[in-house]
């Protein structure tokens, strides 16, 4: 007000204001011109790209633009619309000027110099621009997507439920993830004493351990005492089981419970078993830990060995059970915690306690 | 108090009555709830097509039903008809057959707690046909799941038959 009063003049044209505005806007050295070459360049590039269309925009709009992104403005431009508005002064802000021009003067008749529309030409040049970098956030292929499934009403719920489905399916996949792979997969069971150190002998053979003798369709085997559980005699209460493998003969009812007996002779040498096993065997040496057992012959005493005295066996891919050979004793050793691995390896209900 | 204490003995660990018959010189037990009558063995009419497992039809009081070989579904070898022989009416989930057996001994009760698993080696089916094993006055028991005596395949083939 007191500068309106200061510069002498009773009365204020649109076109002082205009000019003020337009004055403060641009400035001495002209940024938006400046700055529109660059976005010229911009806009040819997003059209050849197609990604971009040219909107026809109000020019009202386009002026009205900048002064809402100043909170400031708004307020004062409430606060004018109530009271008496103070003229325009020379040296105010740019959103001051531009508010008391849209309030005091709704429909002002503008009358402009050549220089001052090519100014103003610039001006509105580069509010388009702006608003045409800003368009591409609605790409035009969701427009037409859109508009295509307004005509059915059907197509449009089908398009909901694939949505759906496409928003749900990431997060089944954590839950899948999430359970614990302990649960899904049994864990394995496995044996002490199946291990064979460096010195190409298994753990139980380091140094002097005893061994028992028997005998099975005429073979000599040996077995370490430490492996075995108790010996039993075969009576008729051995059960067959249908549905099992041939060297499985049977259970073995006994006080300690039931022993799974295996045909030691149709397990050991498949290819040279004679049927007779199954009538001449009289005993089950049970394997330590597992409830199987190995029907035999008979049973001789155990005799004490010295690792030197196997000659140990270096490839077992083939008949992983025999550890070696005793040549004194002209017999096989078996590794009988690897035969007690392969027994419950091989039992689909075999559940370890 | 000791009332209770049985009561809750009985529930944890119930008594299941089962029908034991002799097979090839083992004896077997199914489960007393889906054994509906034991006949005396009387003439099978062999039905032609039919699986191997299936010795034929016999009429029980007007209803047609369907004989199986047990010693064959076992991997048993073939036996002789005796004055032992029975058949077993026996009532699945969906199904009436007979099962041919040596002979019928009598009806033991046992506890769960008293069925033990049996192990499964090898290849074979019929394996997953015995339920349990359970060792009763001084003989094995081999308990049989009659459910999964024949598959869903093999059951509609005998409503074929």
């Amino acid at each position: 007000m007191s500068s309106k009063q200061s510069s002498g003049d009773s009365t204020v044209t649109p076109d002082d204001i205009l000019n003020s505005y337009l004055d403060d806007l641009l400035g001495g050295e002209d940024p938006l011109g400046a700055a529109l070459g660059e976005m010229e360049s911009r806009i040819t590039l997003a059209a050849t790209a197609g990604s971009a269309r040219v909107v026809p925009l109000p020019t009202k709009k386009a002026i009205e633009k900048p002064a809402e992104k100043l909170p400031v403005v708004k307020s004062a431009s409430s606060h004018a619309r109530s009271e008496v508005p103070p003229p325009p002064p020379k040296t105010s802000t740019k959103p001051r000027s531009l508010v008391q021009s849209k309030s005091t003067f709704a429909e002002p008749e503008i009358v402009q110099t050549q220089e001052q529309k090519l100014k103003l030409e610039k001006l509105l040049q580069s509010a388009r621009t702006q608003l045409l970098v800003e368009t591409p956030v609605a790409t035009p292929t969701q427009v037409e997507t859109k508009t295509s499934y307004i005509d059915n009403p059907n197509e449009i719920q089908e398009w909901v439920i694939e949505t759906t489905e496409v928003t749900i399916a990431p997060e089944i996949v954590p839950v899948a993830d999430i359970l614990p792979t302990e649960n899904v997969q049994p864990k394995h069971f496995q044996l002490d004493g199946l291990e064979w150190l460096e010195n190409g002998r298994p753990q139980w053979a380091q140094s002097r351990f005893d061994v028992l003798l028997f005998q099975v369709s005429g073979l000599t085997l040996a077995v370490p005492l430490i492996s075995l559980g108790q010996i039993q005699p075969l009576t008729d209460e051995l059960t067959p089981l249908f549905g099992q493998a041939d060297w499985f003969m049977g259970l073995q009812p006994t006080p300690a419970g039931k022993i799974r007996t295996v045909n030691t002779a149709k397990f050991v040498m498949p290819e040279r078993y004679d049927e007779s096993f199954v009538e001449t065997a009289k005993y089950v040496v049970s394997i330590n830990g597992v409830p199987w057992g190995l029907a035999v012959d008979s049973v001789n005493q155990p005799i004490t060995l010295q690792p030197d005295d196997v000659k140990w066996r270096g490839d077992r891919s083939k008949r992983p059970w025999l550890a070696g050979t005793v040549k004194d004793h002209m017999c096989a050793l078996l590794d009988i915690p690897r035969i007690g691995q392969m027994l419950i390896d091989a039992d689909k209900n075999f559940i370890p306690v | 108090m000791a009332t209770d204490l049985a009561k809750n003995k009985s529930t944890d660990d119930p008594v299941l009555q089962w029908v034991t018959f002799r097979l090839d010189g083992e004896t077997y037990g199914i489960n007393v709830m889906q054994v509906q009558e034991v006949l005396r063995y009387s003439e099978i009419a062999p039905v032609p097509g039919a699986p191997s497992y299936v010795l034929g039809i016999i009429n029980l009081r007007g209803n047609v039903v369907t004989v199986i070989d047990t010693r064959h579904r076992f991997n048993l070898s073939s036996g002789e008809i005796t004055d032992n022989t029975r058949i077993v009416i026996i009532e699945t989930d969906r199904h009436v057959i007979g099962i041919l057996v040596d002979s019928v001994a009598e009806v033991v009760y046992l506890r769960q707690s008293e069925i033990e698993m049996a192990p499964n080696v090898g290849n074979e089916e019929s394996a997953k046909f015995i339920q349990g094993v359970c060792h009763k006055n001084n003989e094995l028991l081999i308990l049989i799941d009659l459910n999964k005596l024949l598959t869903s395949e093999e059951w509609s083939e005998l409503e074929d038959v």
